[in-house]
């Protein structure tokens, strides 16, 4: 089995020689805030948890807990603390972000509970915020957005240039996690699309 | 006619001056101005011509209903175009440069040489073209069929039709995009505008479109300063409720559950638009209530000559006074058969115009009549338009009148007039809720149709598109309608449904005292009386369309054209209804009415398209080593979505001699592919063995830790649907590779599986296709080359990892990864795979092992060689048709357990003897090629009987370096052992032509082999 070693190289994101900084499109000569805000948030840590028709309960109560919420999470809701965050995107299925396996939560499920894969490379996770990020997003996607509709700790799977993607609101913002190997032509058509109100990619 | 600007007059910034081109000419107009309001205030009259006949088209309306000033706005620029035909001049804001042309004439539209058409015009009656060239003699002697159709089309379609799409591409670029609100208010006149606040005033998230660019509907044409000043007040309380107002939007149709479809024209009114803008966005928008509050278009009347140049919808004389200061002549005559059409001779004779009115009526109201007397107006009552006169432009009109009382239409005398304003009453606009399958009712006393009080949908009618006229009564109308949106969501939500309100009763004396006129006629006259103008259908098209037989409304409006393309029914139907209704000896409502489809006005093809083109017209899928690849100096290639190496080029190296000498390396030391495309998946939990045992139709129940399996998948119905490998990683932990092809399918089908007809089982599956990238390192140096990259060389050991052994292990530089010793090329070989993010990396340590040993990178031509070689099988075989036997591959076909497929494999068809099966082919004579996708069939085959399908096909082909000349494989009825020995033709007429070829086991190269295992 393997040798544990010290990774010696960096992560390269999907974007990689793709992604530049600075302030672009309709407003970027102008000394006004980017009615867009993107941002890639590098060295994502994604695993998914998929738990039994007879432990999905158990498993919701446990892992809802460990990632600060007192109630079991239903479909398409978060809960985060400081260790991390976990969305519920799918009846038996929960990611867990920002968080390793080893750490609470997968402490708190027994082994028998459900079973875990690491999806951590599997998604490019880009951050939306700004005036305008909502009529980005739905530029795209069909989902009803409105501050009534889709509140902070909301999630949901839909469909963005043909492509699966799942869309969370957490408190930073709008959270796009995009299959990989399709990263890079949703992260051009975003940008071309964003290009008509200003954007900046931090 | 003589229109001219006049000063006082008009909503237009007269301070912000615009130039612009009409047919090459220069122009000037003001802020504020549409195209059409522009030309007049030049003095044009002319600004098109007719569709068939070249009669030469002035302006006829104010708004999307025009019929007549039809132009091409924009031109190509260098390679790129901004030339948009056909478009409504009436509804193009002029902007400073704006470019507009002519269309359907030449040289233009004043002068055009087309116009020797109208002197045929007797012969060019509806179905003409059809009834002359098609079958009919002589024509049909000089060809078949269609076949001359087609010819004669293309002298007709130059003759005839709008205006011309340039050939170049679309210079702008295009938006789509999702809304959401509680009500959509379709239409910012008086009733939208107030529906809009009372909507937003309940507490509900309000969306109000309007076509126009400024929000007032009627109110914008009635030159009122009081008014105007409630519009500018009420427009701020929209804002400040919330409203989100959309100007320049288009709600162009209605569809299932409260979606709209909406287009936003965002630069067509920009002089310098910003590159980053696009042309038009394209909206989808899902409310849970809809008002209609899309307001009511003037009908006309039919008579001689209606569609000459000064022939204008009287309202549309008014909008062209008050909000664009044009009075579009000096000596008007205004035909009319309601009361509305007195405010707009008041408004033109209050601008200094001479107006004379001719009322059908023979009673018409003392107060309106005195209003006329005071302001000068001439009034003959009993009499209306006979015919224009004239020639380009309206130069009088010659009159009919008729008994006090009613009777028939009879010539009394001329008049000159330079304008010639028509109103035979409104229709409403009821197009959104038609494309819903709403039905419109007939309203005799209105002689409109008005839609049914109780719609199917959640959709609210308002203002005069529910036939409410007056400007208090629609305000009253659009309170309502926002109340009733607000309800009607509290009651859904509620999850009752609204009380269906009592239909209005029909005032049936009103209704058969009600007169309305369709066409003017006069005994012993001729005249030609345009039904829609746009299409240049006649009264007597529809006429004719009756002799010939045509009853239903839906075949004459195909017949005759009426009512089609940009028109879409808005400017004759009524009257064509009527007409033919008149030839049936039925009532309006009898005939029916055609139903409207979307798009309400067009819509141009770039904002279907959105950014769906080019480059973005499907995703790309680029694995986690594409760049490295490029850099590499790989050149790609599309496979499905995804983007993968070709082959490698060295030098001036083609494709022929690339893939040449990466097999031949491959073969002789080692290559590096890219295989991140292979799909993969995660099959989890304690019951996996069981399910992949069930699966698969070979044994999976003991695959240990540290072991791989090839596999074949059956459908239900015993075909193959898949093959690939599953690693076995631990205790209910493993990784299945598929084909790049059906990774999607592939895992479809388990998670279906699992869903239906397994459900007790404790299996997850995951695709994970995503997190892992892969390189097959295949040739006998590729042991090597990973002992170089492993931190431990002695993992990659034969005993550690023999043939289909699997390790999980780490490279040099720390990064994790999986092994299997599994081969494609039927050379000792290695798949592995790393977190993606590691992509480079591995790349990099294995191409710098790689080159130690003068490996080289390849790509998918090598692949396809190497494979061939050896016989495997790909998605070109697996081809949904092809049994595991045909395959070649059904001693993997388990006869001790029961998986998917395994009973309907065998059915007797599936297991006959002469099925096509999996054989190698070779040329007889040894430099000869043939190509995938030729046709096998013996020597003595009678290609010539239609019965005759040959005996197989070819479905990959290489120039096998190792064997040293061209080889194939391809199925062949009976297999190798039928054919054994034997000469058979493979047929490509089409391309290669007939090559001689024999036949050969599929696998021919290292058949037993001892070079993977070794």
């Amino acid at each position: 089995m393997a040798a544990s070693k010290q990774i010696q190289v960096e992560r390269q994101s999907a974007l990689h020689g793709h992604y530049e900084a600075g302030l672009f499109g309709l407003q970027a000569d102008r000394e006004q805030s980017a009615a867009i805000v993107l941002q890639e948030v590098l060295n994502l840590s994604l695993w998914q948890v998929a738990a039994w028709p007879d432990t999905y309960k158990s498993v919701a109560t446990k892992i809802s807990k460990a990632y600060g919420s007192k109630k079991p999470l239903g479909p398409n809701k978060s809960a985060s603390n400081a260790g991390g965050s976990v969305l519920r995107v799918e009846p038996l299925k929960f990611w867990v972000i920002g968080d390793t396996p080893a750490n609470k939560g997968k402490d708190a499920i027994a082994v028998d509970e459900a079973v875990w894969v690491d999806q951590s490379h599997s998604r490019t996770q880009l951050r939306i915020t700004g005036e305008h990020a909502v009529t980005l997003l739905n530029q795209f996607l069909p989902l009803d957005l409105r501050e009534s509709q889709f509140a902070v700790g909301d999630v949901a799977s839909s469909a963005l240039h043909h492509v699966g993607v799942t869309l969370w609101r957490s408190q930073e913002g709008y959270e796009l996690f995009i299959p990989r190997g399709f990263a890079l032509a949703l992260w051009e058509v975003l940008i071309e699309g964003a290009a008509q109100y200003g954007y900046e990619v931090i | 006619m003589s229109s001219k600007r006049i000063a006082d007059y008009g909503m237009i910034d007269r301070s912000v001056p615009l130039e612009f081109s009409w047919d090459g000419q220069g122009q000037s107009g003001y802020q504020g101005d549409t195209l059409a309001s522009a030309l007049l205030a030049n003095g044009h009259s002319i600004i098109g011509r007719s569709f068939k006949y070249h009669r030469p088209r002035g302006v006829m309306s104010a708004g999307t209903e025009e019929s007549g000033a039809m132009v091409t706005v924009g031109k190509d620029e260098g390679s790129k175009t901004r030339r948009d035909p056909n478009v409504k001049a009436t509804t193009q804001e002029l902007f400073a440069g704006l470019t507009a042309t002519g269309q359907n004439a030449w040289p233009n539209v004043r002068m055009d040489f087309g116009a020797v058409s109208g002197l045929f015009g007797r012969f060019f009656a509806a179905g003409f073209y059809y009834k002359t060239f098609m079958g009919v003699p002589p024509f049909e002697s000089f060809s078949k069929g269609t076949g001359i159709w087609m010819q004669y089309e293309k002298i007709i379609r130059r003759a005839a039709g709008l205006g011309e799409s340039s050939r170049l591409p679309d210079a702008d670029h295009y938006e789509h995009g999702h809304l959401h609100c509680d009500v959509l208010v379709v239409g910012a006149g008086p009733a939208g505008m107030h529906a809009a606040l009372s909507a937003a005033q309940a507490g509900l998230e309000v969306i109000l479109t309007e076509q126009d660019f400024e929000l007032g509907g009627d109110w914008l044409n009635q030159g009122d300063t009081a008014q105007h000043k409630k519009r500018v007040d009420l427009i701020k309380e929209l804002e400040k409720v919330g409203v989100r107002i959309m100007t320049r939007t288009t709600t162009f149709g209605l569809y299932d559950y409260g979606v709209a479809g909406l287009l936003e024209r965002v630069t067509d009114h920009l002089s310098k638009p910003s590159e980053h803008l696009p042309r038009q966005r394209f909206w989808t928008l899902r409310a849970q209530h809809t008002i209609l509050a899309t307001g009511a278009m003037e009908r006309q009347f039919a008579f001689g000559n209606n569609d000459r140049p000064g022939v204008m919808n009287a309202h549309a004389a008014r909008t062209y006074l008050n909000r664009y200061g044009v009075l579009c002549g000096q000596n008007a005559v205004v035909a009319t058969t309601n009361d509305g059409a007195y405010t707009v001779a008041s408004d033109l004779a209050q601008a200094g115009a001479q107006v004379k009115v001719l009322d059908t009526r023979s009673d018409v109201d003392g107060a309106v009549l005195d209003r006329a007397r005071k302001n000068n107006i001439d009034v003959l009552l009993s009499s209306t338009a006979m015919q224009t006169l004239g020639r380009n432009n309206v130069m009088g009109v010659e009159i009919a009148n008729r008994a006090v009382g009613g009777g028939d239409w009879r010539a009394a005398g001329r008049e000159q007039c330079d304008l010639l304003l028509v109103s035979a009453g409104w229709s409403p606009v009821v197009n959104l809720a038609s494309h819903r399958g709403e039905r419109p009712v007939w309203d005799a006393v209105e002689g409109c149709f008005v839609l049914p009080e109780n719609l199917n949908d959640p959709i609210t009618v308002a203002g005069s598109a529910a036939g409410v006229w007056s400007d208090t009564a629609c305000v009253s109308s659009g309170r309502a309608a926002g109340k009733a949106a607000a309800k009607a969501i509290e009651l859904a939500l509620a999850g009752k449904k609204p009380r269906k309100k009592t239909a209005k009763k029909v005032d049936a004396k009103a209704a058969a005292k009600a007169e309305h006129l369709y066409e003017v006629k006069v005994a012993g006259r001729k005249l030609k009386g345009f039904v829609d103008p746009q299409h240049d259908v006649t009264c007597e098209d529809v006429r004719l369309a009756h002799r010939e037989g045509f009853v239903s409304v839906e075949h004459l409006k195909r017949y005759t054209t009426l009512g089609m393309a940009t028109d879409q029914g808005k400017m004759g139907n009524i009257i064509g209804l009527a007409l033919m209704a008149e030839a049936l000896g039925r009532e309006i409502p009898e005939v029916g009415t055609t139903t409207f489809r979307p798009p309400y006005t067009p819509i141009s093809v770039g904002a279907l398209a959105g950014r769906s083109f080019g480059a973005h017209f499907r995703p790309l899928r680029r694995t986690a080593m594409h760049d490295w690849n490029l850099e590499h100096g790989a050149k790609m290639m599309e496979v499905g979505l995804w983007q993968r190496p070709w082959y490698f080029p060295q030098g001036g190296e083609g494709i022929s001699e690339a893939y040449v000498r990466e097999t031949i390396v491959v073969r002789e030391s080692v290559g590096l592919c890219d295989v991140t495309s292979l799909g993969k998946i995660a099959v989890q939990g304690p019951d996996s063995a069981k399910f992949l045992n069930r699966v698969y139709t070979n044994a999976f129940a003991k695959l240990a830790p540290g072991k791989a399996r090839y596999g074949i998948m059956l459908r239900d119905d015993g075909m193959v649907m898949d093959d690939g490998t599953t690693w076995c990683l631990g205790e209910g932990e493993y990784f299945m590779t598929t084909t790049t092809a059906h990774a999607a399918k592939v895992m479809v089908w388990l998670e279906e599986l699992l869903q239906t007809r397994w459900p007790e089982l404790k299996v997850h599956v995951s695709s994970v296709s995503e997190q892992w990238a892969g390189c097959a390192i295949a040739g006998p140096k590729s042991r090597a080359v990973l002992e170089k990259v492993l931190a431990n060389s002695d993992e990659i050991s034969n005993d550690h990892c023999p043939f289909m052994g699997v390790i999980e292990s780490t490279l040099e530089n720390g990064v994790p990864c999986r092994i299997a010793r599994i081969s494609f090329s039927g050379e000792m070989a290695y798949e592995m795979y790393v977190p993606s993010d590691y992509a480079a990396s591995m790349m990099d340590s294995l191409w710098v092992a790689a080159q130690s040993f003068d490996g080289c990178l390849y790509g998918l031509e090598t692949l396809g060689a190497l494979r061939i070689e050896k016989g495997h099988v790909t998605g070109a075989e697996l081809d949904g048709r092809v049994t595991i036997e045909d395959a070649g591959l059904g001693g993997m076909a388990s006869t001790k357990k029961s998986y998917i497929g395994n009973v309907l494999r065998k059915r007797p068809a599936m297991q006959a003897e002469g099925r096509p099966q999996l054989v190698g082919i070779f040329p007889k004579n040894k430099d000869n090629k043939f190509k995938a996708g030729a046709l096998l069939h013996a020597v003595d085959a009678n290609v010539g009987d239609p019965n005759c399908m040959g005996d197989g096909w070819v479905t990959g082909v290489t120039h096998s370096p190792t064997i040293g000349h061209w080889i194939g494989v391809g199925f062949l009825a009976g297999g190798y052992k039928a054919w054994e020995g034997k000469t058979l033709i493979c047929a490509d007429p089409v391309r290669q032509g007939d090559v001689e070829v024999e036949v050969v086991s599929p696998h021919m190269v290292d058949p037993s082999g001892n070079r993977m295992k070794g």
